[in-house]
Parts: structure tokens; C-alpha cells; sequence
């Protein structure tokens, strides 16, 4: 095999262009949040009064607060509802038969979900809000949980559930101190995996939120309407250290889900 | 009794809760796109408007944005991941993270780092400019190149993992092998590499191409909003007209297109490459 280093230099170009493709934009992104001047005028002097601005914003902490609340029950919901559908179906049916119908959440587009959402809910006359929007982005994320749990679960050793029952726990007792502290480190994973997918989600948010809720993302996507402000790229800067946090605890967590 | 006939069925009931959430919260929707295409003044009212030449052209459109930038990905992204799986040993999880966290962030945020890079007075032109390749200021935004260019960076994540996955399970020795028992290097790649990797392509090549046929957030503000897409027009149907059956039958009929596209592309590759490996 040539294994000399020129027949690799094209390859590592290319692997440095990309690298440059995918972080010289958030870098020129986070570099003009300090900016004096708003954007078309050049670099002029360090400030911080875009982060003033933002920190002073009651739409931004609104919004903050209602993608905060809509990630976090829908993380809670779907990552309850898919352990115990792998813990409690497990039993008398083959849930492999049932995954299928929740890879289809991977698969169809947002936009369709969300129109198809849209037009049950206004069927039904139900009131366009945070609710539905909890709703939709529950079954998002079920589509992600469900395999990542599954899969961990697929690792734990069947004897030990019986061995717990055969000595006496309920199903229950069972579930809650021998099954979820092995899953301890997979569901971490998998609902920091839903949290950010919904807190970043914007197709879903745009159709079923209606007038009454604001996310995050439909904030800042009103905001780009208008022009670019400081005020975004501030933003922004906030969201880029929030999601490197989310990557590296769920790395984390993914390791030792593979480890332990 | 009572207490027996709950701990009969509450774990069946538990179990079965997401089951039933999925039901009513995702393919009741989906029969609702189906049902209400067909609510129009005549059963197919609905639909007869989209048989004209504007929104075939809007859906050939899409489908050929959503398959270009699938294969730049996969173009740029099949060496990368090659790259990071083969050659890279200590650097190689921060690599990966840094090709994640692009992933994890919210997208409205890369559109508005790209204006930054792609306006007149932006770095690119700025670069292109002092460079003394172009002479005047480079005036790419809301044309086709702002649109793939901003497609491809958004993506490209998205084809990288499963790419990455795949190769990461391949045996590089096979490689070696192939090459010793004088196979061409050509004949390695599509003989041995490809085939084996299929799968992860197949996925990287779905990531991408499903969410990027009904994008409107991209071509809206990359493309100025002067060239429709399907998202856009879905988006306006529903949103702006408010015409909810005429937004369900052309997200009907987009969708349709789509699935019977990719379809028919799989059906292609699958007899182009041989795939008698892949069952292992």
C-alpha cells in the first residue's frame, strides 16, 4: 500500500478545506459580535453592548424560556414513553417487530409532518400553542430514543431482570433499580440528543406554534427578516457555546453508554 | 381483583403509551394530508391545479437541488470520513466533535454566519478582491450558487456521520488484501470499499436528500426569495393563502415524487453496484 505521506496530501487538504468550509463562517460570526459598528462596516473596536442588548431583551428571554420548556417536556415525554415501551412491551412482544413504525419519524419530511399536524389540529379546533407544539416535537424525538434505547438495552443481560423477579421485586422495582441505572448513561444521551433537536427545530415551530408561542429559532428567524443586527451574532455566540456543551456531555455519555 | 387486573395490564398500558402517541401525533396527520388533498369541490379539484408547467418545474427543481447537494456531500464527505477513520488516530474524537457541533446548532445561526462570508462587502469578496481575482465586489448572494453553497454547509454533517459509522466498521485490511492479490486501486474502490460501504451512503444520501427537497428557510434567505421551492410553496399555501387543501394535495403530490424518485434511484444503484456483500 502507498502509504507515503504525498499520496495523502490531497486527502488532507481536503480534510483541512472542509474544516475551514464548516468553521471560518462561525468564526467571522462570532468575531463581529464584538463589533462596534453594525456589520457592513469593518472590524472597528471590541465591545460588549450587543450581549448588553440581548441580556436587556424581554422577547429574547420569553422566547429563551418557551424553547426551554417545550425542549425539556418533550425530552421528559419521549424519552419516558420510549424506555418503557422497550422495557414493558419487551415482555410479550418482539419490539424489533416495532420499531419500524417509529423510524418513519427519521424518514418523512418535517414539512409534511407539520402541515398533516397543522390541519388535525385546526380539524379539531385545538387552540395553537406550546401544547402542540410539546406534542409535535415528542414525536420527533420518540424517533430518535426509541433505537438508541433499544440498542442499549439489547447489551443488558436478560438474566438479570429475571433474577430480580425470580427473588422477589415487582416489575416495577425492577424497572426503576435494575434497568434504568444500566440505562443511566443511554438515556442521557439520547435525551440530550432530542433536547437540542428541539430546541434548534424550526420547520415544526414554524407550522404548529401559531401566534401565542415564540421559540427561540422563530425568534431569531424573525429577526434575520429584518436585516442583520449585532444583536444575532451575539446571540448566536451564546447558542454555539450552549450546543458545544450539549456535544461534548453527550459524547460523553455515549462513550460510557458503549463502555459500561 | 382490582389490584390484580392492574398489575396485569398497567405494564402493557405503559408499554404502549408512545405506540399510541406515535398513532395519533404522526401517522394520523399523515392520513390527514391524504384525507383533506381529496376535500376539494370535486375529489380531485385539489390537485388539478398543480399539472401545469410552473409547479413541475418548482418539484423538478427541488428534487435536482436536493440531489445536487446530496452528492456534493457525499462527493467532499466520502474522503473526509475516510480521512478521519484511516489516517487520524489521537486527534480523531475532536475531529469528530467538531464536525457534530455544526450539527447541534441551530441552522438559522449558520445562515447568518454564510451572510457574513457571502455579501459584497463580506469576507469572501473582501478576499477575492485583495487577491485580485475579482475586480469588483463579489455579488453571489440570493443567486443558485448562495442557495447550494449554503445547502452543502448545512448538510454535510448530516452525510459525514453515517459515512463515518460505515467506514469505521470496515475492515481496512481488505483493502490491503484486494491490492496484494492485484486488483487495480480502482477496482478496490468499487469492487471492495463501495460495496461494503453501501449502506452508510444509502443513509447519508436520505439525511440528505429528504429534509433538503422541502427546505424554504435556505432558498428564502439565500436566494432573496425569487426562486420557489417546494417548501416555499407549501409553506405559502398553508401559512400565507391559508388554503389548506390545496397545501395538502401539493405536499401530497411533492411527497409522492419524491419517494417514487429515491425509489427508483435505489433500484438503479443496486444493480449498478454489486451488493451480493452486503448481508454480512
Amino acid at each position: 500500500m502507498r502509504s507515503s505521506w504525498i499520496s495523502r496530501l490531497p486527502s488532507f487538504l481536503l480534510v483541512v478545506f472542509t474544516y475551514l468550509f464548516l468553521y471560518v463562517p462561525l468564526f467571522v460570526l462570532v468575531v463581529f459580535s464584538f463589533n462596534k459598528d453594525p456589520f457592513p462596516a469593518p472590524w472597528s473596536s471590541f465591545t460588549l453592548d450587543w450581549y448588553r442588548e440581548l441580556w436587556v431583551s424581554t422577547e429574547l428571554w420569553d422566547a429563551f424560556k418557551t424553547s426551554c420548556i417545550i425542549a425539556l417536556s418533550a425530552t421528559f415525554l419521549s424519552v419516558l414513553m420510549g424506555v418503557m415501551l422497550v422495557f414493558f412491551l419487551m415482555k410479550s412482544v418482539r419490539v424489533q417487530r416495532i420499531l419500524g413504525i417509529f423510524y418513519a419519524n427519521l424518514v418523512v419530511p418535517e414539512v409534511v409532518l407539520a402541515v398533516g399536524l397543522l390541519s388535525m389540529f385546526s380539524f379539531l379546533h385545538v387552540e395553537l400553542g406550546m401544547r402542540t407544539l410539546i406534542i409535535a416535537h415528542t414525536v420527533l424525538g420518540l424517533g430518535y430514543v426509541i433505537p438508541v434505547v433499544y440498542q442499549k438495552y439489547m447489551t443488558i443481560d436478560p438474566h438479570l431482570i429475571d433474577v430480580s423477579m425470580d427473588l422477589g421485586a415487582t416489575l416495577g422495582q425492577t424497572f426503576m433499580r435494575i434497568v434504568m441505572p444500566l440505562l443511566r448513561p443511554a438515556l442521557y444521551a439520547a435525551g440530550l440528543l432530542v433536547f437540542i433537536i428541539s430546541f434548534d427545530d424550526f420547520i415544526l415551530s414554524y407550522f404548529c406554534a401559531g401566534s401565542s408561542a415564540q421559540t427561540l429559532s422563530m425568534y431569531i428567524y424573525s429577526m434575520l427578516r429584518i436585516g442583520i443586527s449585532p444583536v444575532v451574532n451575539a446571540l448566536s455566540t451564546l447558542l454555539l457555546i450552549i450546543s458545544s456543551i450539549c456535544v461534548m456531555l453527550f459524547c460523553y455519555y455515549n462513550v460510557r453508554s458503549k463502555l459500561l | 381483583m382490582k389490584n390484580h387486573w392492574i398489575q396485569k395490564y398497567l405494564p402493557f398500558t405503559l408499554g404502549s403509551l408512545s405506540l399510541v402517541w406515535q398513532a395519533l401525533f404522526f401517522y394520523v396527520p399523515l392520513l390527514c394530508v391524504i384525507v383533506l388533498s381529496f376535500t376539494g369541490d370535486t375529489p380531485y379539484a385539489a390537485f388539478q391545479g398543480f399539472f401545469s408547467a410552473v409547479y413541475v418545474r418548482i418539484i423538478v427543481r427541488s428534487l435536482g437541488m436536493a440531489f445536487l447537494t446530496a452528492s456534493m456531500c457525499l462527493m467532499i464527505g466520502y474522503p473526509f470520513a475516510y480521512f478521519l477513520v484511516f489516517h487520524t488516530h489521537r486527534l480523531r474524537n475532536l475531529l469528530l466533535f467538531l464536525v457534530m457541533l455544526p450539527f447541534w446548532t441551530n441552522f438559522l445561526l449558520h445562515i447568518c454566519a454564510w451572510f457574513f462570508v457571502l455579501d459584497r462587502q463580506g469576507l469572501l469578496s473582501y478576499l477575492l478582491q485583495k487577491l485580485g481575482i475579482l475586480s469588483g465586489p463579489l455579488m453571489i448572494l440570493n443567486t443558485y450558487w448562495a442557495i447550494i453553497i449554503m445547502m452543502v454547509y448545512f448538510y454535510l454533517p448530516f452525510m459525514i456521520l453515517p459515512l463515518y459509522t460505515a467506514l469505521d466498521r470496515f475492515d481496512q485490511r481488505l483493502l490491503e488484501a484486494s491490492l496484494d492479490l492485484g486488483a487495480t486501486w480502482w477496482q478496490t474502490v468499487t469492487r471492495v470499499l463501495l460495496p461494503l460501504t453501501m449502506p452508510g451512503i444509502r443513509v447519508g444520501f436520505l439525511l440528505v436528500c429528504i429534509p433538503a427537497f422541502g427546505e424554504f428557510a435556505i432558498p428564502e434567505f439565500m436566494g432573496g426569495d425569487r426562486t420557489m421551492f417546494v417548501g416555499s410553496v407549501i409553506k405559502h399555501l398553508i401559512l400565507g393563502a391559508e388554503s389548506e387543501v390545496a397545501g395538502s394535495a401539493f405536499t401530497l403530490i411533492s411527497s409522492l415524487v419524491l419517494v417514487i424518485v429515491i425509489g427508483m434511484l435505489y433500484l438503479i444503484i443496486g444493480r449498478l453496484v454489486p451488493s451480493r456483500y452486503e448481508k454480512e
